[in-house]
């Protein structure tokens, strides 16, 4: 296990290497740089872009900027932050635990959700009720995050019963800021735990229907065990398997990858900063926030693979 | 255009009564002090530092906290004494002695004198800083000489008799020496005020200052209790005591905040797509929507005219044709373009000056007929037929006649328009691809001239064409299709450079505006920029709104005169 522990680990300092190097040599490679964007066509004089460039030091060659890069990050220093005149290592944590928040709570939301829903889809042989979560599950997974926030938004808007976007209100209303980051929350993590919850929803059923087929379960109701006992103690365990394999990368992928929901609701975390950073070509930005993702997407899978590990130890052969 | 702003402007303080605001009309004596307006962009501000930056946020920032010796009224366009109390022209035509208003101080509550003004200007014209502002504080490329005579007079003397002679300078904002000397002497002022800086060291004249800055999230400037302009009543300046200005990226998010009531104005204007949106909410009175009319400057088209741009192409000896520009501006349904790009809120232009900018139209301007029966006849011209009869035209080698056009992308209007050339070019036989690049590599490109034509936006900082003699001199970094030619390139531009060089010169307006309908016909002849429709202007504010100042100026059209916009009470 400790070797198959050290492998993972080995495998995600090499991912989160390579993706931010790889971010930082795209951003600095596609035409246009941050210098052009600031200064805007009115601005950007041949000798003023030039000027601006060296300010920037991103008049240097794209394997200069990225060797010098390296030196500093090896040290624990990512450079500074274009946009932001601030060093990327203040600036990612920042956004990071935004995201943290917005991804766990969306993430506790579907689980809490999903699973039992699933469960009871998967345990039972037609119905109305499985009939209708099924239905409801495949509307949910066929709207992508940016639809769903947007409809959120739209209902938010209209009602006006929560906030629309943004993370805290200019001054923090009665009860305080914890609540108030509360009612700015529920929009965005709804947009993403809805169809996330729906995707759980279809994948522990499936499994559910699978288990409850067993003939250890099936003994198991024959020997007069109460159903509802057999299938939330026994064969529930069982079931579960496939969703703790996904769940991991379902884990990273949401940390990393909330961008729409992060545009659309002005949530201040991660995606939105790497899509600032995008479209600034703030390029030390973009390869911070790319290694943060990865650096979550790899915590993940890893947490995820040493969980799956103990439960089935043949996945560290 | 000005008349319909002016009544909006007036119809937002229907119900507050009369005296005078922003637009120099009667307005409210009952408008209440107090209160705060939440305000929208799309992005973070670039920096604190508007010598750098020109970005729409940036540019709220400095309208905010800083101010200028004169503004120019984005409503009437006329100019107004701000910092500048008075100034006198000499008998020269040349040196202004500018008389400052006196015990003005900073936000900080550092005394203003002619030495700030003296450093401001320093400051935008320092190499090492590379201010974007500073070729807009030129006259005929050449800088002003400034000088303190007392503490509270500057004489600001022209390289020559400079027709719009104060106007320029609307487009400095008047930084105080005492915070940023130390940076211009060390040659850092460019990276000054990045925003890493505390809000407190950001001090300006404008009638806001910043009191915190929440990456990703938001502004908040609070009022500027040393700020030196009075209302008519003689109460003081601004009215409102907070402005929030929220970073919402997504436009969709933004128009529902707005129609909500959480927000009370955009940076932007209402676009097409949410127009039928934004008129109900202002039929529920949720939201004030104002129809500004057709706007000053329409989005731009052209091809690169560089000298040698195309050589060893075989395309070069139809690309930089003028018949090629003009057969498209015939090509081109200019209606089916502004209802298709702009859904129907946009008017037919031929011209880069537009109806809207009053002064300065040429109203000789002939209205380019669509007619593609004659645009396949000047291209035949040029050697461009359909030689195999499959529908396209090919060139004198037979190879097809083909360009491409670069534009934003993420930006709907360009989009749509450049791919209404595209279709209605196909109909003439004209093959033509669309590049859709982000907005810095677009800049590149054309700065660059790595490009063949491209459609983008330009806009002007003055409706006054001796403000923007970058863009109308051969010798121009801003001169669209050919830009900082060492000597005119064509004869044509020769003459322009003649009329502008006069133009700027004169002191007689109908001389002046005779001789830049001169230079407008010759733009219409050698259609170097061709242009298609202007869009109508509708910006919508919150109903509690009250007193505000609508304009046709393309980044701020509100909050330009924020420290007369105040909100009604609840």
């Amino acid at each position: 296990m400790t070797r198959y522990i050290i492998r993972r680990l080995a495998f995600a300092l090499f991912l989160v290497v390579a993706v931010s190097s790889a971010s930082l040599l795209l951003a600095g490679a596609v035409p246009g740089d941050f210098a052009s964007g600031t200064l805007g066509l009115e601005g950007a004089r041949r000798d003023r872009l030039e000027q601006a460039r060296e300010r920037y030091g991103l008049d240097k060659p794209l394997a200069v900027q990225y060797r010098d890069w390296v030196a500093h990050a090896v040290r624990l220093d990512f450079g500074n932050s274009l946009l932001y005149d601030r060093p990327v290592g203040d600036l990612i944590p920042e956004r990071a635990v935004n995201t943290a928040v917005l991804a766990l709570t969306a993430l506790t939301l579907a689980t809490l959700v999903g699973l039992p829903l699933g469960i009871v889809v998967g345990s039972r042989h037609g119905g109305l009720m499985p009939s209708a979560i099924r239905a409801g599950s495949v509307v949910l997974l066929s709207m992508p995050p940016l639809l769903t926030s947007l409809f959120l938004v739209f209902v938010a808007a209209r009602t006006g019963w929560l906030p629309i976007s943004g993370m805290r209100s200019a001054v923090a209303p009665p009860g305080g800021a914890a609540l108030d980051v509360l009612r700015h929350l529920v929009v965005p993590a709804a947009a993403i735990a809805l169809p996330l919850a729906a995707m759980f929803e279809r994948l522990q059923s499936q499994a559910m229907r699978e288990v409850v087929r067993q003939p250890y379960v099936l003994a198991a109701v024959a020997r007069g065990a109460s159903r509802s006992r057999v299938v939330w103690r026994d064969a529930l365990k069982a079931a579960l398997r496939p969703i703790a394999a996904v769940y991991g990368l379902v884990v990273g992928t949401l940390l990393s990858g909330s961008f729409a929901v992060e545009v659309i609701t002005a949530w201040p975390g991660l995606g939105r900063l790497m899509l600032e950073a995008l479209s600034a070509r703030d390029v030390y930005l973009v390869a911070g926030c790319a290694g943060m993702g990865s650096i979550f997407l790899a915590v993940a899978t890893l947490f995820s693979d040493v969980a799956l590990a103990f439960v089935d130890p043949r996945v560290t052969e | 255009m000005l008349a319909v702003a002016a009544l909006l402007a007036a119809a937002c303080r229907t119900d507050t009564g009369s005296t005078s605001g922003a637009a120099g009309k009667s307005v409210s004596t009952s408008i209440v002090r107090g209160g705060e307006i939440v305000a929208s962009v799309r992005s973070e501000p670039r920096t604190f530092n508007r010598l750098t930056a020109r970005d729409t946020t940036t540019d709220l920032v400095s309208e905010l906290t800083q101010a200028k010796l004169v503004r120019i009224n984005k409503v009437t366009q006329a100019v107004e004494p701000w910092l500048a109390e008075s100034w006198t022209l000499a008998a020269d035509r040349r040196t202004y002695t500018i008389r400052l208003r006196q015990n003005l101080t900073f936000s900080d509550g550092h005394p203003f004198t002619a030495d700030d003004v003296v450093f401001a200007f320093a400051a935008v014209y320092d190499e090492k800083t590379g201010s974007i502002l500073a070729d807009s504080l030129k006259a005929g490329g050449k800088t002003l000489t400034v000088s303190a005579s007392d503490p509270q007079t500057v004489v600001v003397t022209f390289p020559f008799a400079f027709a719009p002679g104060v106007r320029l300078l609307e487009n400095l904002p008047i930084l105080p020496r005492h915070k940023l000397e130390p940076a211009l002497k060390a040659g850092k002022l460019a990276d000054a005020w990045g925003l890493s800086t505390p809000p407190s060291e950001v001090v300006g004249m404008g009638p806001f200052v910043l009191r915190e800055y929440t990456p990703g999230q938001r502004l908040r400037f609070e009022r500027n209790p040393r700020y030196w302009r009075r209302a008519p009543d003689g109460g003081p300046l601004p009215y409102l005591d907070r402005v929030t200005v929220d970073v919402i990226p997504d436009q969709n998010a933004e128009l529902l905040r707005l129609e909500s009531g959480q927000i009370d104005t955009m940076s932007g204007e209402v676009v097409p797509e949410s127009y039928a949106t934004m008129k109900r909410a202002a039929g529920e009175g949720r939201v004030q929507l104002l129809d500004l009319g057709p706007v000053l400057w329409a989005d731009s088209f052209w091809f690169n005219l560089k000298p040698g741009a195309f050589a060893g192409d075989a395309r070069a000896a139809w690309l930089q044709r003028d018949e090629l520009r003009r057969a498209i501006s015939m090509a081109v349904d200019r209606k089916a373009f502004a209802d298709a790009v702009f859904l129907g809120a946009g008017e037919p232009v031929y011209s880069f000056v537009t109806p809207a900018n009053k002064e300065w139209y040429w109203t000789g301007t002939p209205a380019t007929p669509h007619d593609p029966a004659g645009a396949k006849a000047l291209l035949a011209s040029i050697g461009l037929t359909d030689r195999n009869g499959d529908g396209l035209m090919e060139d004198a080698s037979g190879q097809p006649a083909r360009f491409s056009i670069v534009t934003q992308k993420g930006r709907p209007r360009l989009e749509r328009g450049a791919a209404v050339v595209r279709d209605e070019l196909k109909k003439i036989g004209l093959t033509v691809d669309v590049a859709l690049l982000d907005a810095n590599a677009v800049i590149e490109r054309l700065v660059s001239g790595r490009y063949e034509a491209a459609m983008y936006p330009i806009l002007p900082t003055d409706t006054d064409p001796g403000t923007n003699p970058d863009f109308w001199f051969s010798s121009g970094s801003f001169h669209l299709w050919n830009m900082s030619q060492p000597k005119p390139a064509t004869d044509w531009e020769r003459r322009i450079d003649e009329l502008m060089a006069q133009q700027i010169g004169s002191a007689d307006y109908a001389e002046r505006k005779r001789l830049f309908d001169e230079v407008q016909q010759i733009l219409y002849e050698h259609q170097p920029v061709v242009y298609f429709a202007a869009q109508k202007w509708y910006v919508a504010v919150s109903s509690r709104l009250v007193n505000v100042a609508p304009a046709l100026y393309q980044p701020l059209p509100v909050l330009w005169a924020a420290d007369t916009i105040a909100v009604r009470p609840r």
